[in-house]
């Protein structure tokens, strides 16, 4: 894990109980974890009334350092011994290193969660309607009665609320095709996880 | 079901009659030449002075013949019937029997040629897979998260364009599943009802 000169002085900054008092570090930590998760918060620092009469610089400084290193040990997939001795040689006190560590372990799942999703994907396939139709004709076929199957691929993008279709409409024949090479991919799949 | 001729129509293809059935037969080759490539309105000129008639009476008769054949591959008229409908033409037999045949031999040809016309819907053409495990990004690393990506082919009136789509494990079986269903529906008694009965 590197971190940058900015990132260590505010850490140092968070680990001294000259700037940031005991009494204030524990609730600190939670609105860095709790920021990082609530999304639409757009990870602005709520000086609430918790963190009374601390210097809002420091606060500033100490937060942003906190939330940075928050996100480098859940990208890294830091334990406590890795945290720890991060935060040792930043001169963090054991209690408070404990913690940091006790708020921030427990939110790690979740922060790896969501940073998984940070990333360009192609529309993923989250469900699926069907309907059947039976085509009996047109103006300029009479006679055609087929059955036709109307797909729509409901599909999720990244960063955007709504879902999206895909339509596409299918013979028997050609729903065949799509089911059986569906199944391929399934078994392909349960092959793979089996290994 | 009968093909129903209308007065004018019947005029146009009276024509035919008063020429030899090696013309009948270059008539039908003309038209439905027409059908499968378009008009081409030059043709009737050097037919009609060839025969020493006006061009519009080519031209009705090629019509004509175009009108009957298309006619009868858009209702799938069989041979019966086919027989049936001309029969009010008042033709010899062998002309008859020449239609019939000509009929015959190309209406698979032209019912394609029809469906081709007709509207469509964006249509499944084919499907590629691969399965894929995302190991780590930028923003995280050391993680596993299996991925299949779909590579949609579909053919939108004669154009092909595809697209590329991805799933999870538990989609997946859910999309296999519910599709399998669809797949099934058509083998119930109420569908089977349906298509025996339309």
């Amino acid at each position: 894990m590197e971190l940058s000169t900015e990132v260590t002085d505010g850490l140092q900054l968070s680990g001294d109980s000259a700037h940031i008092p005991d009494s204030v570090f524990g609730a600190l930590v939670e609105s860095v974890c709790d920021d990082l998760l609530n999304r639409e918060n757009g990870g602005e620092l709520q000086i609430a009334d918790k963190f009374g009469s601390v210097d809002k610089a420091s606060l500033k400084e100490a937060y942003a350092a906190l939330m940075t290193f928050s996100l480098e040990c859940a990208k890294n997939n830091a334990d406590s011994s890795n945290i720890s001795s991060v935060l040792e040689d930043c001169k963090f006190t054991t209690e408070r290193i404990k913690t940091f560590t006790n708020i921030f372990l427990e939110k790690k799942s979740h922060i790896q969660a969501l940073l998984g999703s940070v990333s360009h994907n192609p529309p993923h396939i989250v469900d699926v309607d069907w309907r059947l139709d039976y085509y009996i004709k047109n103006n300029h076929v009479d006679k055609v009665n087929q059955p036709t199957y109307l797909i729509t691929l409901k599909t999720e993008e990244c960063g955007q609320q709504d879902t999206k279709d895909v339509q596409f409409a299918c013979t028997m024949e050609q729903l065949q095709d799509l089911v059986g090479k569906l199944k391929d991919a399934t078994k392909s799949l349960e092959k793979a996880s089996q290994m | 079901m009968l093909l129903m001729l209308e007065d004018e129509h019947k005029e146009h293809l009276a024509f035919l009659t008063s020429v030899g059935l090696d013309v009948v037969q270059e008539f039908c080759k003309i038209s439905l030449g027409f059908i499968k490539k378009g008009s081409n309105p030059k043709m009737y000129q050097a037919a009609a002075s060839k025969l020493g008639v006006d061009a519009e009476t080519v031209m009705h008769g090629v019509e004509g013949l175009m009108y009957l054949f298309t006619e009868s591959s858009k209702l799938m008229v069989n041979e019966i019937d086919f027989q049936d409908s001309i029969m009010t033409l008042g033709f010899p037999e062998d002309l008859k029997g020449l239609l019939l045949q000509q009929y015959l031999e190309n209406r698979k040809e032209i019912r394609c040629i029809l469906s081709e016309m007709s509207m469509d819907l964006p249509q499944y053409h084919n499907l590629e897979w691969r399965f894929d495990v995302k190991l780590a990004s930028r923003s995280l690393k050391h993680q596993i998260d299996p991925t299949i990506l779909l590579k949609l082919h579909i053919a939108d009136s004669g154009e092909r364009h595809t697209q590329v789509l991805q799933t999870d494990p538990s989609n997946l079986v859910h999309m296999t599943n519910v599709l399998d269903k669809a797949l099934q529906e058509m083998k119930s008694q109420h569908c089977r009802r349906i298509v025996r009965n339309i």
